[in-house]
């Protein structure tokens, strides 16, 4: 295992930094991508999942007897069954000090959620195993729920697991300083409870599987929509007790995955141990119902915050209780849990406290989504940055000034307990402002006040965690995966490598990335390099993407594999051309003598002499291939700003993005265009998350009341404004080439921004904005909180 | 019951249940699966294919319903070694990233084309609300249609 | 999400249809555009018995001038009437009204009649044929008869029809010197209206408006005609005297309810709002 770094590389130097059009493209824009539905085997036959429709019931009795007789059905498990052959779902990042609740594939007595898993049918096709779904009747005896966090919390509220006697899972306190004494002494102390919606990462491809199992060889194929192949065999042998030897699963495209393909769902059990007991394929597709109400949600929150400052604007402490809503279960990946170590962001303050309660509900369990609480705990306090400067009389943007972390500053341990490595937050704020033309529009602002318009801008700054410190750090919160990436590398006889990784490729672009760095490593072209990703057999073990890790991680692996990849190919050249290995360099496929490029060989011939053994120098072996894992020693931090320009309709609420603008570091960009559509697309979610989607609950019933795409309302291309970036690129100093993260970004700043821009279109009306969505009728509302459109004009 | 489709250019003939989507049709029957599933409630866009040329969302029509009717599928763009202009516009622009809703952007932007119109910005947009995509944010499709477009006017193709 | 099964009768006439509906006596349903009816059979919340395909049948689209009205077959698709050169010339509201509806995979199929026979209470099509005073025929086993739009709905995807009827053809009136503006309140681009409202007017050149119709839809069971506020406006020069009136009076004639999309408080606050905006458009409109 490499844990020796190359020293940060320029940016743009060969492959890294070129926008390469990506290399996976070609098969996807056929429509030859690889997707589970793809997945056509002789014999196979379909499943479909009769749900629980209440959020909380007893299971009297499933009667399946007439959906027995229905031609072309083939078999039907039930919750008892399903108990006593598989184990639960292994829970990969638990949270500290928490029992795990076992959750297994499917409720035997006792549903705790709308969506879980009660029956499962396998039938010729879908449309008859649905039809034997509407013959089987189940008698549900619903029970009192609770869906709301807060409620969840009373002494009357319903206990989803008596063995825990309460809902509240786990309360994690942490922070540093005398916060009370901070906020003793601090002139102005603002406040506020945010309650944030309960929403859906919503890939456009649901969740799928294919499992194949084959007798005699005892051979598990699965073929699953998943980000992370790897632990899913873990944990699918750990379910079905099974050496993971047997099994093998596949990811070779995925139609999306922002965090909720993270670890093994019930279907893939159930799938497995319906193909172990027919002998055939079964397939599952999920349809965009059960996705709403079975594939984890994200973000629900309900924070309350306090900002205490000086006269001057300096953040003298915060204080930040938050309950995350984490659904009936842990899911795999927990409810987000970078809230509390993040809730400083990039400013300087010096005491705080956070803690976080994580509450049951009957609700789907709630997993990792994009951001994974960054956005929630940049929405609360950025919202409330604003309101101090209002009172002290700053503006929004000289209060940041003051209180954001300098480059000499860092690195700085938060009390959040985050360290931040490097990287110039106050450069990032003004590179923002600068492409929004803050200053020119504050000189402006005025005049269209007086032409009736309330046009108004606001930023927001973060700082983001990418990748994790390290696989001991996650040992100690007892993660069920470590910190690394590996790759095999192995030259071809044409001169080019092959590229084995665990990663599957779902939209991030490691194809293409892996080849850039690679093709930079070794010294041949990023076309010539081919990459077998997605496929546990021939992969070395990887942990999968997420946390924004996939590059930093990924990208120290490659530079060690390729190391002595160069290295041997180097001495076996140095040997075959009767020179000093000293003498010899590699460049565009060729290793050659440096001043003197008549003595060389091509790569590909010195793979053919490594491949047959005739000729090699005395000790070395054949073959010329390397696997190396990286296990990153340091975290390093994303960074930016986002700026708004909105206008605001006082009468309605409604608004409208006229401008946005975000200004970010993710290091070295390898593939800058790339980088752009991450950010795009981080934004995008940001913004549906901000003002158009919500997962809406009946009070009453507690039943999903939107669980359809009419009615969750995820924008569409005539929704979203033109996202102008701008980019700086301080390298990392803990990673190779200088990488940081950038997957997640997006999501993080721009609900925030935009809400300040409408607070600073509508003031000096002191509107009070703090929930998500932030719809116009919310706008209005608020307007009508605080005293009427007007008092607005 | 029987349906006789012509499907980029290639006449198929089938029996099939009147319930039968015209999506699974294409995917499971003609082993074409270029287009996607995506929600079966007529909204995502994954399933749009050209029925007569016009862009239509194919989960939300029966396959007996395109008894003697054209269908074109992603799969008509490129039956060569060459990438369509369209598809190498997108290829540029890093129009798409895991590729789900990609089929469903090309047709759509072709059907723009047949219709002789070129749009561009919000125009454009909202001619592509129909079809939704999770990972780009929409600003990089946008870009290779109106890079598609704009390489068409300039090549002077009528 | 596949659907239940049904048979399936493909109709070559409006004749055929209604005869295969009655033969079902009730548990059939017309397949015309299927934007509306196949995502209901693929959720399963609707297992007709059959479903009665008339896309194939001829002339039901066809969209014609007669003597200044208009008449619009049932099968016209939102696409046809979007780009029809009758329908931007006679009736420029309803071709404008068209492109809130759905997207353009969406308009490509569904149909004019399909759009009726829902009966959505946030409809575009409903509300403008409403405000423009349209007739609806209806086909039944026992003939045709007409219905004007006013009588058409009854609440919340419910219409005046029979389930053996089936809508033939709008007809929409000759008004000459009529203008139109339509107005509407959405979350997402192309979704279902929060609100809606269409005003039509025909000014009598000198800055009054002898005739005035409001429309509403999403405030209501149904989409309606504020018959106070259009009586109102009729004779007026449309000031603001006279529009904050009319605001008033629509909002009092709407019963919104709340639901995912809005509240029925912040719809009643909207209305007059709206039907504000929808009147200044109606003036600069015929200003033009």
């Amino acid at each position: 295992m490499s844990r020796t770094l190359e020293a940060p590389e320029s940016v743009a130097t060969g492959w890294i930094g070129a926008s390469a059009p990506r290399l996976e493209d070609e098969r996807l824009l056929r429509g030859l991508g690889r997707f589970v539905d793809d997945v056509e085997l002789p014999g196979m036959l379909h499943m479909a999942v009769g749900r629980c429709p209440y959020p909380h019931a007893r299971i009297a009795e499933v009667d399946v007897r007439e959906a027995q007789e229905i031609p072309g059905v083939e078999a039907i498990l039930l919750g008892d069954e399903v108990m006593r052959r598989t184990e639960p779902i292994t829970v990969l990042r638990p949270l500290p000090d928490v029992p795990t609740v076992p959750f297994h594939a499917m409720a035997k007595d006792r549903a705790l959620f709308e969506g879980q898993p009660v029956v499962s049918v396998v039938a010729t096709d879908r449309y008859v195993a649905e039809d034997a779904l509407g013959a089987i009747a189940v008698d549900y005896d619903p029970l009192p729920h609770v869906v709301d966090v807060e409620s969840a919390l009373q002494p009357d509220a319903p206990v989803l697991h008596p063995e825990l006697g309460t809902n509240l899972l786990v309360a994690n306190p942490r922070g540093k300083g005398d916060v009370d004494a901070a906020f003793a002494r601090a002139e102005v102390v603002v406040g506020d409870r945010f309650t944030i919606g309960r929403v859906t990462g919503l890939p456009m491809e649901g969740r799928a599987v294919v499992a194949r199992y084959t007798p005699g060889v005892r051979a598990l194929d699965v073929w699953s929509s998943t980000q992370l192949p790897h632990l899913v065999r873990m944990q699918l042998a750990h379910s079905l007790r099974m050496p993971e030897t047997t099994i093998r699963i596949m990811a070779y495209d995925v139609g999306g995955g922002f965090g909720l393909k993270l670890g093994l769902y019930p279907e893939e059990i159930l799938a497995c141990l319906h193909s172990m007991d027919l002998g055939r394929p079964v397939k599952w597709i999920e349809d965009r119902g059960e996705h709403f109400r079975s594939t984890t949600h994200g973000r629900q929150a309900v924070h309350r915050i306090e900002l205490a400052a000086d006269r001057d604007g300096r953040i003298l402490g915060m204080r930040n209780t938050y309950l995350v809503d984490a659904g009936a279960y842990n899911s795999p990946f927990g409810p987000p849990m970078l809230s509390s170590l993040m809730f400083t962001g990039p400013y300087r303050v010096p005491d705080g406290s956070v803690e976080r309660r994580v509450v049951l509900t009957n609700k789907t369990p709630v997993g990792a989504y994009r951001g994974y609480g960054q956005p929630e705990s940049n929405l609360v306090r950025e919202v409330l940055v604003d309101r101090v400067a209002r009172e002290v009389g700053l503006d929004p943007v000289e209060i940041r000034r003051r209180n954001l972390l300098h480059p000499n500053d860092l690195p700085w341990k938060s009390v959040g307990g985050a360290t931040y490595d490097s990287g110039d937050y106050p450069a990032a704020l003004e590179l923002a402002l600068a492409r929004i033309g803050y200053d020119e529009f504050r000189a402006t602002q005025p005049s269209s006040k007086d032409d009736g318009r309330h046009v108004g801008i606001g930023v927001a700054c973060f700082v983001e965690m990418t990748g994790y410190p390290g696989s001991a750090f996650l040992g100690k919160h007892r993660a069920r995966y470590g910190a690394f990436e590996s790759v095999t590398i192995r030259l071809n006889r044409a001169g080019g490598a092959d590229l084995y990784t665990g990663v599957s490729p779902f939209g991030q672009g490691t194809e293409t990335s892996f080849a850039q760095i690679a093709a930079h490593a070794i010294g041949i072209d990023p076309a010539d390099v081919v990459v077998h990703a997605g496929d546990t057999v021939g992969t070395p073990y990887n942990t999968g993407s997420f946390a924004s890790r996939t590059t930093i991680a990924g990208a120290g692996a490659i530079a060690a594999a390729a190391r002595e990849i160069r290295g041997k190919a180097i001495r076996i050249a140095a040997h075959l051309l009767g020179v000093e290995p000293s003498r010899l360099e590699i460049a565009d496929g060729v290793v050659r003598a440096t001043g003197d490029p008549m003595v060389r060989l091509s790569l590909g011939e010195v793979a053919t002499e490594a491949f047959f053994g005739h000729r090699l120098p005395e000790g070395e072996d054949p073959g010329i291939e390397a696997t190396a894992y990286f296990d990153p020693p340091a975290n390093t931090f994303g960074y930016g700003t986002a700026a708004a320009i909105v206008e605001v309709d006082p009468r309605t609420g409604e608004f409208r993005v006229e401008r946005f603008v975000m200004a970010h570091d993710c290091g070295t960009r390898v593939n800058p265009k790339l980088v752009d559509g991450q950010l795009h697309g981080g934004l995008a979610q940001g913004f549906g998350a901000g003002f158009f989607e919500e997962l809406v609950y009946d009070p009453d019933t507690g039943q999903l009341l939107n669980g359809t795409m009419v009615d969750y309302l995820m924008p569409t291309a005539a929704d979203l404004p033109e996202f102008e970036l701008e980019h700086l690129e301080v390298p990392s100093a803990v990673t190779a080439f200088g990488v940081r993260g950038v997957g997640e970004a997006g999501t993080i700043p721009p609900a925030a921004a935009v809400i300040n821009a409408i607070c600073d279109a509508l003031w000096p009306l002191p509107v009070r904005i703090s929930r998500l969505p932030v719809t116009a009728e919310a706008v209005w509302r608020a307007i009508e909180g605080a005293g009427g459109e007007a008092h607005a004009s | 019951m029987n349906v006789r489709v012509t499907v980029n250019g290639e006449a198929h003939e089938r029996d099939v249940e009147p319930r039968r989507l015209l999506v699974d049709f294409l995917r499971h029957d003609l082993g074409l699966h270029g287009t996607h599933v995506g929600c079966e409630q007529g909204v995502c866009g994954m399933c749009t294919v050209l029925f007569d040329g016009e862009a239509l969302k194919s989960c939300l029509m029966l396959a007996p319903q395109a008894d003697g009717h054209e269908i074109t599928t992603v799969e008509s763009l490129a039956p060569g070694d060459d990438l369509h202009p369209l598809q190498e516009a997108f290829r540029q622009e890093h129009g798409l990233q895991c590729g789900y809703c990609t089929p469903a952007f090309l047709l759509a932007a072709l059907a723009i084309e047949r219709r002789r119109q070129r749009l561009e910005g919000e125009e454009l947009r909202a001619e592509l609300a129909g079809t939704l995509c999770r990972c780009t944010g929409y600003q990089h499709v946008v870009a290779a249609v109106e890079r598609y477009f704009r390489e068409r006017a300039e090549a002077a193709v009528p | 999400m596949k659907p239940a099964a049904f048979e399936y009768v493909v109709a070559a006439s409006p004749g055929e249809a209604v005869a295969a509906l009655a033969s079902y006596d009730g548990d059939a349903r017309i397949l015309a555009g299927g934007q509306s009816l196949v995502p209901m059979l693929n959720m399963r919340l609707l297992r007709p018995a059959a479903v009665v395909d008339v896309n194939r049948i001829d002339g039901l689209g066809d969209i014609e001038e007669d003597e200044g009205a208009v008449r619009v077959g049932a099968l016209a698709r939102y696409a046809a009437i979007e780009f029809s050169p009758v329908v931007a010339a006679r009736l420029p509201l309803v071709a404008e009204a068209v492109t809130y509806v759905g997207d353009r995979q969406v308009r490509n199929r569904g149909t004019l009649g399909g759009s009726l026979a829902q009966a959505d209470p946030s409809g575009e099509m409903p509300l403008v044929a409403l405000a423009l005073g349209a007739t609806v025929s209806a086909l039944g086993p026992d003939g045709e008869r007409r219905v004007p739009a006013a009588e058409l709905f009854l609440g919340p995807y419910q219409t005046s029809l029979e389930p053996d009827e089936m809508i033939t053809e709008v007809e929409f009136p000759a008004v000459p010197g009529a203008v139109g503006a339509l107005v509407e309140h959405v979350r997402r681009h192309g979704d279902f209206a929060v609100l809606a409202v269409a005003a039509v007017g025909v000014a009598d050149g000198d800055g009054r408006w002898a005739s005035v119709r409001i429309a509403l839809a999403g405030v209501g069971p149904h989409p309606f005609v504020a018959e106070e506020a259009s009586a109102m406006l009729s004779g007026s020069a449309l000031e603001p005297e006279a529009v904050r009136a009319a605001g008033e009076a629509c909002a009092a004639a709407g019963d919104p309810s709340s639901d995912v999309r809005a509240s029925a408080e912040y719809r009643r606050h909207l209305v007059p709002i709206y039907v504000e905006r929808a009147l200044e458009r109606l003036k600069a409109g015929s200003a033009a």
